[in-house]
């Protein structure tokens, strides 16, 4: 991470504070677009501040360290989306916090698209199918709220009216090239979110384990639970660096499958270790544990499973190499 | 990538072209390995790309972290031989008398090691492995030599260093660490014995050392009497962290061994193994990543205590996992004994890197002991008491 990038991440963590679910969503959505971060990695040209995706990064990540609430990642593909193709009333009203979504499943052929945030409050949704991509508006479409283990993010099946209603914005190679790019975006999103997500819940764990006594000691002095820890920073930092370096870079669809598969396995297995590593309490709601926990497994199933990412990538490797 | 890296990448390319042996995995005997490694090291010291960790001014130095990751990727693509032989001495060395060392050894030893001064580490003993402060060579002062006894274990290439990074202890008052001291010792000087020791691959790799009223002068002696635990952490720091670039990178180099391995077994469209090898290529790709930043951390300054031993972890885990795959995907002709290729840990002859991916979680400082490093210095939680009476 570079140094301008670092005053970047200083400046979430003072919005957003220390790791634990603040649940406050609008005023967190007030406070996101006070900042300019939904206009962040829109040009100059057209309003915004025109930084790039190691940016857009790092404010996932410090959205995933506190948990915090809302559909941003969906927001920003809609920006993204709305900038690409010059859509610029819609563009202004969603750089400004105006609240416009998009689903965070692999886009699929059905007539239902999966996995909406807050599609319930928001006014578009960004849809891709039959070879288009068009901004619809929501008023107009059958919205299903769907309950998720995840209690920090809402999700929702949406029903377009009919197959061509909205506003196409790309369509033919152009929505090709658009869907690509939208989904290195919300692969990069989630990834950097799960790591976020994965370094409060280590920080938390290894605090806990230096003040909860057994044995007539801190649980922090036993080698086997020191070892674990160990274990799992290492996970974080090695899909940190990856993150980082893809982030910087300009990776494939495979690359960057592959990089979401790795931090979002990272996140799990942190999420998971927190768990266990807490005990009883662990197990409860009145602990943060949970939290982290349903964020990772949800993480790992938004945007492709490993399943599929791990396959794509296993390919690209035997193709590319050898 | 930027005009000048990319020049720089033809010209490596173009050389190791014209200039990587091509053989060397054949290179069966001892003395073949020995005689092509010294070779291909003055080839690559000529050429500029033997040390491009080391500061500039050196043949090939002071090359910035794009450069040297340049470099160590055309190393690995060409399929070039690692340089096991001269790796204590162009790393450990280099990082200690770097240092911790004065003028006088950098500018005897430095030079003296790109003209083909071949280096060992003589730290562990038998009752000295993970407790490396336990050590029990002795090194007694008279007059202006340090006289030293006892036993060293587990040196690799000992056999055909020139030199020692000598870890000894010079008293026994205090904390075990404050009385070790750190030398560096000629391994031609009388009262040195190497004996060869057979690895788990069949090969001899390390070495005991015996050392009998061995004289070692005072000039050779790195930083104080009563600090070599302090210059220890120098080459250990070095050993853990600066190493791995070059290693992670000639891993990713090898990833072709293993989509030729899966080619050649019919495994191609098997989505089970597809997916292994997507997860692995992520974790390599995540450890050279890892090694990157490390290097960058060190060079300016950043390093923190525990980094190493990060590095080294995730290397050592998924050359296992690299090796690993080999094996499982190769199936029953992989039980099948090859003859080993000697010094090399991405060979594609895959139970022999697998055995060999030891070297990495135990030598260096065992994973275990990386792991308490982590927990202990990095994170800050509590040792475990003295409580244990013999
Ligand atoms: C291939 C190879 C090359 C080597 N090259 C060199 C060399 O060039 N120079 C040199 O000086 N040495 C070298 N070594 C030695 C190496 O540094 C030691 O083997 C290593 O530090 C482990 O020590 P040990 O073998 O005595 O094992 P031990 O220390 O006896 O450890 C045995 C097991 O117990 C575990 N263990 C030990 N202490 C703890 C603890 N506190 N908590 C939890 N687990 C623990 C270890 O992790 C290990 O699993 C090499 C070793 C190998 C395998």
């Amino acid at each position: 991470m570079s140094m301008d990038r670092t005053e970047l991440r200083d400046s979430a963590r003072k919005a957003f504070g220390a790791s634990s679910a603040t649940g406050d969503a609008a005023g967190n959505w007030a406070k996101l677009s006070e900042m300019g971060w939904f206009m962040m990695t829109v040009p100059e040209a057209q309003g915004g501040l025109g930084l790039g995706s190691e940016a857009h990064a790092i404010i996932h990540y410090e959205l995933g360290r506190a948990l915090v609430p809302g559909p941003v990642i969906a927001q920003m593909m809609l920006v993204e989306a709305l900038a690409a193709t010059g859509q610029s009333d819609l563009l202004d009203r969603a750089m400004a916090g105006g609240k416009m979504t998009a689903s965070l499943a692999l886009p699929t052929e059905d007539d239902v698209i999966e996995a909406v945030p807050d599609a319930d409050v928001a006014s578009h949704v960004l849809v891709t199918r039959q070879g288009a991509i068009r901004v619809v508006p929501l008023d107009r479409c059958t919205i299903a709220a769907q309950p998720t283990w995840d209690e920090t993010r809402r999700l929702f099946d949406v029903r377009p009216p009919s197959a061509s209603d909205g506003v196409v914005i790309a369509h033919g190679q152009a929505a090709e090239q658009l869907r690509t790019s939208l989904l290195l975006q919300m692969l990069l999103a989630l990834s950097a979110d799960s790591l976020g997500g994965a370094e409060a819940a280590l920080a938390m764990t290894v605090d806990y384990l230096k003040t909860r006594r057994q044995f007539d000691r801190p649980l922090a002095m036993f080698q086997a639970l020191k070892h674990r820890v160990a274990d799992l920073k290492i996970a974080h930092s090695a899909a940190e660096a990856l993150l980082w370096d893809r982030a910087a870079g300009r990776p494939s669809l495979a690359l960057m499958g592959s990089l979401k598969t790795h931090c979002t396995e990272a996140f799990r297995l942190i999420a998971e270790d927190c768990i266990q590593l807490h005990g009883g309490i662990g197990l409860t709601q009145e602990h943060p544990c949970h939290l982290f926990f349903k964020r990772a497994m949800l993480n790992c199933a938004l945007g492709g499973d490993a399943f599929h990412w791990e396959e794509i990538a296993g390919r690209a490797v035997m193709e590319t190499t050898g | 990538m930027s005009a000048a890296l990319e020049t720089l990448r033809e010209n490596v390319r173009t050389w190791l072209a014209g200039n990587a042996p091509k053989d060397w995995r054949e290179a069966a005997t001892h003395e073949a390995f020995v005689t092509g490694q010294r070779q291909w090291f003055g080839k690559l010291v000529a050429a500029g790309y033997a040390i491009p960790h080391w500061p500039a001014g050196w043949q090939g130095g002071g090359r910035s972290l794009a450069e040297q990751k340049v470099i160590y990727e055309e190393l690995a693509r060409a399929d070039a031989p690692r340089l096991l032989l001269s790796f204590v001495s162009t790393y450990h060395v280099f990082a200690t008398l770097q240092e911790c060392g004065n003028d006088a050894q950098r500018a005897r030893y430095l030079p003296a090691i790109l003209e083909g001064e071949t280096w060992c580490q003589g730290f562990s003993e038998p009752g000295a492995g993970s407790d490396l402060a336990a050590i029990k060579t002795r090194g007694e002062r008279r007059g202006d030599v340090y006289v030293v006894n006892g036993q060293k274990l587990w040196s690799t290439m000992a056999q055909y260093a020139d030199k020692c990074l000598l870890l000894v202890r010079t008293s026994s008052e205090g904390a075990k660490q404050a009385g070790l001291t750190y030398l560096l010792m000629d391994m031609k000087a009388p009262g040195v014995t190497v004996r060869p020791i057979h690895q788990i691959q069949g090969d001899e790799e390390f070495a005991e050392i015996f050392l009998d009223n061995v004289e070692v002068p005072l000039a050779e002696r790195v930083g104080e009497e009563g600090a070599g635990w302090a210059v220890a952490q120098a080459t250990l720091s070095s050993e853990r962290g600066l190493t791995l670039m070059e290693l992670g990178y000639r891993m990713r180099g090898s990833m072709g061994l293993l989509t030729d391995l899966i080619r050649k077994s019919g495994k191609a469209g098997d989505a089970g193994v597809l997916r292994e090898l997507g997860r692995l290529s992520a974790q390599v790709d995540a450890t050279c990543a890892l090694a990157d930043r490390f290097l960058h951390n060190r060079i300016t300054g950043a390093e923190q205590v525990g980094d190493a031993s990060i590095v080294k972890n995730s290397y050592s885990r998924t050359l296992r996992a690299w090796a690993d795959l080999g094996v499982r995907v190769g199936g029953l002709l992989e039980q099948y004994r090859k003859p080993i290729t000697f010094g090399d840990l991405n060979t594609g002859n895959w139970m022999a890197d697998f055995m060999n991916s030891y070297a990495w979680t135990i030598a260096g400082g065992s994973e275990e002991v990386q792991r308490n490093i982590i927990a202990e210095r990095m994170l800050e939680m509590p040792r475990e008491p003295k409580s244990w009476v013999a």
